[in-house]
């Protein structure tokens, strides 16, 4: 699966990892991996490590996703994108709009 | 339409005439009307006279088999289904693969009782009126794709601004392009550019396209500053698109006669400007989230300011030029791109020898993204505007004088404290000009007239910064970084613009009146220092007033320089047939 979810810290991350291409053919799967987890105090993990390329439309996904996170009174945390996944967003200045683990 | 023609018509193809009458009777009562054929060469000869929904093909047949029937029949049938079903008793692997082959969509294995044919006449149906509907869908789809893309070309991007001087590549990786170019001309000689990627591309990307070149220009044509506009965009975009759409784009202000370039990119790969040498000057790298994500622009986001010369280019691309794949999957990657622009700096082509090398590189590989590019000339624009046209300013003739008694309208505005942080009036004063007295090319000159001298008063006046900070390239950067550190605790202070308008037979004069909350300077030091520096055109200061100085009739500077009154006189056409 290129898009996995797990639980860690007794149940207060939920993260969503993903693996190779994050493009707009994992936009249903991305989706339906947190839609149902509306829990609150749960933050919002998305683990880039394994991800290898990333396009403009996952970077709306994301949007999403950070949308979702404020809607349940939490918030989202990118983990660890390599350089190319990093440097796109970075033109984007995403870090501005959320926090960025390396 | 009649009840006879809306009937599906089958066609049967077997040299058994028994096999054919009994299948005519079956799909009769499916309600289908019925053609048949005894042999392949029939068959094929009949599904072009009839075009029938429905073909049910034997294999064994005299003259031409099923096989080849079905081969040709497929090949006439183009992008049409016309599901064809292979009726055979050979039931054998081999019989079944070379069916499929052959292109026959499915295979029914004699004996077969009458409700298993029917079922499988009924499945086939489904599968093809399912195609039928997503061709119709497709054609629906090419269609409005046509029509976006002729606006997109047309309405949009024909009004660019002087498309001979700027270089534009638009490649669009679908039919048309989530990339917009947009050129546009401010009242003061300024010359407007954005080079914007809407997320993704095809129809989808392109729903922003028309609001955001509809308030580039409207605001442009206003006199808007390119902040501005910008923050308008934003704000657009934020209450149209939804949430994961966004509008990734580098705003640029051309100004030949303040020397300088103001630029704010959000979200594109670095903008450039390369000299003369075509060696990179400076790079613009995204300083701002893309834009219609956030309700308001950050506020630490402010415009970069560069001066500029001459000779300098101006080039703004999109991520399509940068991520261009080769069949190796490698990337075009910046440092190619830059190779390939300083090269077409010296050859004078930017947009061709990107394109060329672009296309070395990659070959015959599929263009997976929208790919464009914008080159514009930092100089060269004056010779089709109107400031530097006009060198020596109108006067009076005796005429005017029998009607200059009175002014014919007035207006003021009193700016206080920190609304002069926020407002612009120059767009407001025009606006009021052009209600009034109608639009014209001669308040082009005059904009110019009412910018400088208002922003001479709240810069110089109310905020005290010295011009001389703007004699180096560095000091430039510094004074516009001052300037809006300076506007931020901006906490009292006024300027005081009023107009008095006095119409002439044919033409008329707009007298200008402003007065600032500054401690006035040394006018007389300022203009002598700027006729010096004419010739050396080194000096990047007090550029403002002797440009004034040409457009007016007369500048008169009271007060130690805190009120200023200009008085700027225009003729229109018939007035140069009157000689006194």
């Amino acid at each position: 699966m290129a898009v996995s979810t797990n639980f860690s810290e007794e149940n207060k991350q939920m993260i969503i990892m993903i693996e190779d291409r994050f493009d707009f053919s994992l936009h249903q799967q991305f989706r339906d991996s947190y839609s149902q987890c509306v829990d609150k105090n749960l933050n919002y993990i998305l683990d880039l490590s394994r991800t290898k390329y990333m396009d403009s439309s996952a970077l709306g996904m994301i949007l999403l996703l950070k949308d979702f996170a404020e809607m349940n009174a939490s918030k989202l945390v990118i983990r660890k994108p390599n350089e190319t996944v990093n440097k796109i967003l970075e033109i984007a200045q995403f870090h501005r709009l959320m926090t960025i683990e390396h | 339409m009649d009840a006879f023609k809306n009937k599906k018509l089958a066609l049967v193809v077997d040299d058994s005439m028994t096999q054919c009458l009994l299948l005519s009777v079956l799909l009769k009562e499916e309600g289908y009307q019925v053609e048949v054929a005894n042999d392949g060469a029939k068959g094929v000869e009949k599904y072009i006279e009839h075009q029938p929904d429905l073909v049910l093909m034997d294999i064994n047949m005299p003259i031409m088999n099923g096989y080849e029937a079905a081969r040709r029949i497929k090949k006439l049938s183009g992008d049409n289904l016309a599901p064809l079903i292979f009726i055979t008793s050979m039931d054998t692997d081999q019989s079944f693969i070379e069916s499929v082959d052959a292109g026959g969509d499915g295979i029914l294995v004699r004996p077969f009782s009458p409700q298993v044919f029917k079922a499988k006449i009924k499945s086939i149906q489904r599968i093809s009126d399912l195609y039928q509907q997503v061709k119709n869908l497709q054609q629906e789809q090419h269609k409005d794709a046509e029509l976006a893309e002729k606006m997109m070309s047309e309405v949009i991007e024909s009004r660019n601004f002087a498309l001979d001087k700027i270089g534009i590549i638009k490649q669009a990786a679908t039919m048309f392009s989530g990339d917009i170019q947009l050129t546009s001309l401010c009242p003061n000689g300024d010359i407007h550019i954005l080079l914007g990627d809407f997320t993704g591309h095809g129809l989808r990307a392109s729903i922003g396209a028309i609001p955001v070149s509809e308030t580039f220009r409207a605001m442009t044509k206003k006199g808007f500053a390119l902040i501005d506009i910008i923050a308008q965009v934003n704000r657009q975009l934020n209450d149209l698109l939804p949430n994961d759409l966004f509008f990734a784009a580098c705003f640029a202000c051309i100004s030949s006669h303040q020397k300088s370039a103001y630029i704010f990119n959000a979200g594109l790969p670095d903008g450039y400007i390369f000299d003369e040498n075509s060696a990179i000057k400076q790079q613009f790298p995204s300083v701002h989230p893309p834009l219609g994500i956030l309700p308001k622009l950050l506020a630490d986001s402010p415009l970069v300011v560069v001066s500029i010369e001459d000779n300098d280019h101006l080039v703004l691309i999109s991520d399509g030029i940068i991520e261009a794949r080769n069949e190796q999957g490698q990337e075009f990657g910046v440092s190619q791109f830059e190779q390939a622009a300083k090269v077409g700096m010296i050859t004078h082509n930017i947009t061709a020898h990107v394109l060329k090398e672009l296309q070395n590189f990659c070959q015959n590989m599929p263009q997976e993204d929208d790919i464009s590019l914008i080159d514009a000339p930092c100089s060269g624009w004056q010779k089709t505007l109107t400031p530097n046209q006009i060198i020596i300013p109108d006067s009076y003739s005796f005429e005017d004088n029998l009607y200059a008694d009175t002014p014919s309208w007035s207006w003021h505005l009193h700016l206080t404290d920190k609304l002069l942080a926020t407002v612009n009036p120059i767009p407001l004063v025009m606006n009021q000009i052009n209600d009034i007295e109608g639009a014209g090319e001669h308040w082009q000159s005059l904009y110019t007239v009412l910018t400088e001298l208002f922003l001479n008063a709240l810069d110089h006046g109310v905020l005290g910064l010295s011009s001389a900070l703007k004699d180096s390239p560095e000091g430039f950067s510094q004074y516009f970084n001052e300037r809006s550190k300076r506007l931020d605790h901006l906490e009292q202070g006024f300027v005081h613009l009023e107009l008095n308008y006095f119409p002439f037979a044919y033409g008329g004069k707009m007298v200008i009146n402003v007065k600032d909350s500054g401690e006035g300077f040394d006018v007389l030091k300022v203009l002598k220092n700027n006729r010096g520096a004419q010739h050396e055109s080194m000096r990047l200061s007090g550029r403002g007033i002797e440009l004034i100085n040409q457009l007016c009739d007369t500048l008169d500077y009271q007060e130690n320089g805190t009120f200023v009154m200009a008085s700027y006189v225009w003729h229109n056409d018939k007035a140069s047939n009157f000689h006194y």
